[in-house]
């Protein structure tokens, strides 16, 4: 009880199912059933080799994953200026040939959407705070939660080394459509395209031992008194995702197995009747919109395993740093799964102008803009929870707030694209570009930065630098914007993507003043993370000591027995869970944040949510 | 199995009790053992990959104009001189129903703690499943000695092999690793590794349990699931 | 909560009985689908009992041999709700596939 609150209307809270009418403490409303799961044994390395390399803690895990996920991010990002600097200035790089041009895009694509956000939000998050956010000691199978890494680790390797074989990497656009793909003329045609799809196919087996490892432990292995409608919806945005990823992985899987399977031994699943220099190759009878189906039937949903973590990370930030509970948690939740049950069936919107049967139209447009009404529904719900909220503006609110505008900018350019009549004339130009980028590049990318923010105090024991973080917000933030709105435009007037050159086009005169400003943008906001990569190096030599809970958080990973968590998480006993973890700003708490392990008797005459 | 008891928690039936078991914490599938419900989830994907490949493989013989070998002539044996369609198909089905048959009692008797009978069950699997693969890689090798390759065959539309060779050798593959696991675990059961608390696995402190027999039961019922679908859409189609 | 309910519990496991029926059925059922194609069946008449007999096979598996029937609700809706992208994903491709047969002949034959 606060003294300050003496005046106000005290109302009786109903903290929790047990507690009778009457006030006071009652020592039946703590009551939380006994535990049904049995104590978790635990590996515990004890060489440098089992502690630090095929190290079986959920949270070393993380880091490896994300590390290994940055490092390929900036390859991504230097592959980036690279395509800018040709697309800004073109032929000041000499050695630029349209064949590097397209492998670049290509790359660029591929590590930044699979290897890079999929990684880092599922692979490093995800093993990083599922166990700690649900309150478990550890994944559940720490083994083969190892073993997803490692397999991961070959399939960055694997891909990386496409750069240094005979012809270099594939350059048939991050899609890999076949014929093109696989036959002589696309860049990387050869062994290029062999080691991408069996660096994907690692990469799905390797998911696919995480992703177990990350959904029964959610469902499976959740602490005394965790429901599902208590977890932070951090672990609700990742669950779903890699719900997703279990279910949309298997058609890449199965698409790179086939693609192998035409490349190596002449089958022809997606190769039509091939007429080259007169000669009719011996491919024939197969069907390249197979392909697009199953790529997109995967990359739809791969959207999302994307954007989801995104979403639920970006609401439990913005709680904290707004000091307020989430606005609207339970529709919350159900917008992330009503998003993830919908996106398995909006595939063919990457398609309309592919040849496809053309009623799919109707179908996939349709269902394309339902998806709207629970991703609107989320941008409500963020905005409300800002609103008359204790907002305080640090870094990680800056990179929240950049998010929803940067979101909701990319969310609006996709309800355009997803009507087939708006999408034809603008399909394969740089609004597309554009889009993309917005909404699930940049805008997960600032999540990415704000939890970086969030958590590393976490992690390390340390706070971020504000200063440089405000920098290298605002040099993002602003610059991300100098990038791409104006590719809105150059969309509009009808640029092409993925042209290596405008040669003599109409575009030349019409496109080249805002092509070299896109690209002066790109090469400012590239450096601009390494302001980041600094502020980690600084921070870890001497960086401000952050102590326990620096934010005044609810959500159970910052309550561990020490700073940062060792392995086992919790010390002796596992936290016992009585609340949601959005109680902020409680009238009548003594604090304005009351911790999820914090029992109902403890604050019996707060205004506190039932939960 | 059957319900499992729960200190302080009313288990409800059908949906009530799902939504009491998913409103509840801890768990969500009550007394379901954490590598079983993984082989579930996994099972789950992994329908979703076979049934791309079917998708693949119906969407391909569907949209060919060229026409389709019909299978009970391409399959057939020769008994005697006269051809009867389909018959090595026959008696693989035949087969694998008939580990599965033994699998689904192992899984009994080891819940059973019926050490004998389990590990004679799981190894009549074991072999059952070994003759599979035996007959499988006989129907190819007379599949390749008439001609029929990946990248085109005598009776028809050249996606007819490339999606057989495909489809069934992905089964085979998923036959082959569950006809090793089967020996391993045999030989875990002979070995005594279920007695009492139960052994140590290696590189890690988890106990051996019975449950495991299920686990395995799972995945190898599910390899006679797609061996029925397959059956259907590509032999009888 | 004071007052805890147990459920009943059956230690036993399922009677050797059931699994020898199910076992049964699925070789007849099996039998019967192998007759569909020696009586040579034809169009819509083959396709459906193929269709049925196979349905018939997957569930009885899935039902008795995996244990899905005595499962808990929960873990049987997981399991069978992701099916519906799988039944949406056949349903667009049926049409496809008749949409590029159509095309394939249109233009390369006719046109």
């Amino acid at each position: 009880m606060s003294d300050d609150y003496n005046d106000n209307k005290i109302i009786q809270a109903q903290s929790s199912e047990v507690m009778g009418g009457s006030a006071g403490v009652n020592p039946d409303m703590d009551y939380v059933r006994p535990s049904e799961l049995p104590e978790q044994d635990l590996y515990h390395g004890h060489t440098f080799l089992t502690k630090w390399v095929f190290c079986q803690d959920a949270k070393v895990i993380g880091v490896q994953y994300f590390l290994t996920a940055v490092f390929t991010g900036v390859v991504g990002l230097i592959l980036s200026w690279l395509m800018r600097l040709q697309l800004g200035f073109p032929g000041l790089a000499g050695f630029m040939t349209a064949e590097h041009y397209y492998q670049f895009v290509t790359m660029h694509g591929m590590i930044m959407v699979v290897y890079f956000l999929t990684a880092l939000f599922l692979g490093g998050f995800g093993n990083y705070l599922i166990p700690l956010m649900v309150g478990a000691r550890d994944m559940v199978f720490p083994y083969v939660n190892m073993l997803s890494f490692w397999m991961f680790f070959v399939a960055v390797a694997v891909l990386m080394a496409s750069f240094f074989v005979p012809g270099g990497p594939t350059g048939s656009g991050w899609t890999l459509y076949p014929p093109q793909a696989i036959l002589e003329g696309t860049p990387g045609s050869g062994a290029g395209i062999l080691l991408m799809l069996i660096s994907l196919s690692l990469f799905v087996i390797g998911f696919t031992m995480g992703g177990l490892n990350y959904l029964i432990t959610i469902l499976q292995a959740r602490t005394r008194g965790m429901t599902l409608m208590r977890m932070p919806l951090t672990i609700w945005g990742i669950f779903t995702a890699t719900v997703l990823a279990m279910l949309a992985f298997p058609a890449l899987l199965v698409s790179s197995i086939m693609m192998t399977l035409d490349k190596v031994l002449g089958t022809s699943f997606f190769m039509p009747t091939i007429l080259k220099a007169g000669e009719v190759l011996e491919y024939g009878g197969g069907s390249p919109i197979l392909f697009q189906h199953l790529f997109w039937f995967f990359g739809h949903p791969e959207v999302y395993i994307v954007a989801l973590p995104a979403f639920g990370i970006v609401s439990d930030l913005i709680s904290v740093h707004a000091r307020k509970n989430i606005f609207g948690y339970r529709m919350m939740v159900w917008a992330i799964v009503g998003i993830g049950a919908l996106s398995f069936f909006v595939w063919a919107h990457h398609m309309y102008v592919s040849g496809m049967n053309p009623w799919f139209g109707f179908f996939f447009a349709s269902t394309t803009l339902i998806i709207a009404v629970p991703t609107a529904m989320k941008v409500y719900n963020w905005i409300l929870t800002l609103w008359r909220g204790n907002i305080r503006i640090n870094t990680v609110m800056l990179w929240c707030l950049g998010f929803i505008v940067t979101f909701v900018n990319g969310g609006i350019t996709g309800i355009f694209l997803g009507n087939v009549t708006v999408d034809v004339p603008l399909s394969d130009t740089y609004f597309v570009v554009a889009h993309f980028h917005m909404v699930m590049g940049i805008a997960p990318l600032m999540v990415i930065m704000g939890a970086v923010y969030h958590w590393f105090p976490l992690v390390s024991g340390r706070l971020l630098s504000e200063k440089l973080g405000k920098w290298h917000f605002w040099l993002t933030f602003l610059g991300a914007y100098s990038i791409y709105f104006p590719m809105h435009y150059l969309g509009f007037i009808g640029v092409p993507r993925r042209y290596f050159e405008m040669y003599d086009s109409p575009y030349m005169t019409s496109a080249v003043g805002m092509n070299e400003f896109i690209s002066l943008a790109a090469f400012i906001v590239g450096a601009a993370q390494f302001i980041l990569i600094f502020n980690v190096i600084k921070t870890l030599k001497n960086g401000k000591k952050a102590g326990k809970n620096p934010w005044q958080a609810n959500s159970l990973e910052w309550h561990t027995s020490t700073v940062p968590p060792e392995h086992g998480n919790f010390g002796d006993r596992l936290p016992v869970v009585h609340r949601w973890a959005y109680d902020y700003s409680v009238p009548g708490a003594k604090e304005d944040y009351i911790p999820q392990t914090t029992p109902p008797s403890e604050v019996a005459h707060t205004e506190v949510e039932k939960t | 199995m059957s319900d499992p008891k729960i200190d302080g928690f009313e288990l409800k039936p059908g949906f009530k009790g799902m939504a009491s078991d998913t409103g509840s914490d801890q768990t969500m599938f009550k007394g379901v053992h954490w590598g079983k419900a993984m082989m579930w989830i996994f099972l789950l994907s992994d329908t979703f990959v076979f049934s791309c490949f079917l998708i693949s493989y119906m969407k391909g013989r569907a949209s060919t104009p060229v026409d389709w070998p019909i299978p009970s002539e391409v399959f057939a044996l020769h008994v005697g001189g006269v051809p009867v369609p389909l018959l090595l198909i026959a008696i693989m089905t035949f087969v694998l129903i008939t580990s599965s048959g033994t699998m689904a009692l192992a899984v009994k008797y080891g819940y059973e703690k019926n050490k004998k009978m389990c590990g004679w069950l799981v190894l009549a699997t074991a072999i059952g499943g070994l003759t599979f693969v035996g007959m499988q890689v006989f129907e190819w090798s007379k599949l390749i000695h008439e001609g029929v390759r990946p990248w085109g065959n005598p009776f028809g539309a050249a996606q007819f092999g490339s999606f057989f060779f495909m489809i069934t050798g992905f089964h085979g593959f998923h036959v082959s690793i569950g006809v090793i696991f089967l020996f391993i675990y045999a030989y875990k059961i002979f070995a005594g590794h279920y007695d009492g608390e139960g052994k140590r696995g290696w590189f890690t402190t988890m106990r051996s349990d019975y449950v495991e027999i299920e686990i395995l039961g799972l995945y190898w019922h599910f390899v006679d699931l797609v061996w029925v679908f397959i059956f259907a859409f590509f032999y009888l189609w | 909560m004071d007052e805890t309910k147990k459920t009943e519990q059956q230690e036993s496991t399922h009677k050797i009985g059931i699994y020898l029926w199910i076992w049964g059925l699925l070789f007849v059922l099996s039998f019967f689908s192998y007759m569909v194609d020696w009586y040579n069946f034809q169009g819509m008449l083959r396709w459906s009992l193929i269709l049925f007999f196979m349905f018939l096979k997957a569930g009885l598996i899935m039902a008795f041999f995996m244990h899905l029937f005595w499962e808990r609700y929960a873990l049987v809706n997981v399991l069978l709700w992701p099916m519906t992208a799988i039944v949406c994903f056949v349903a667009l491709m049926v049409a496809e596939g008749q949409y590029t047969l159509f095309s394939r002949i249109f233009y390369f034959f006719v046109g």
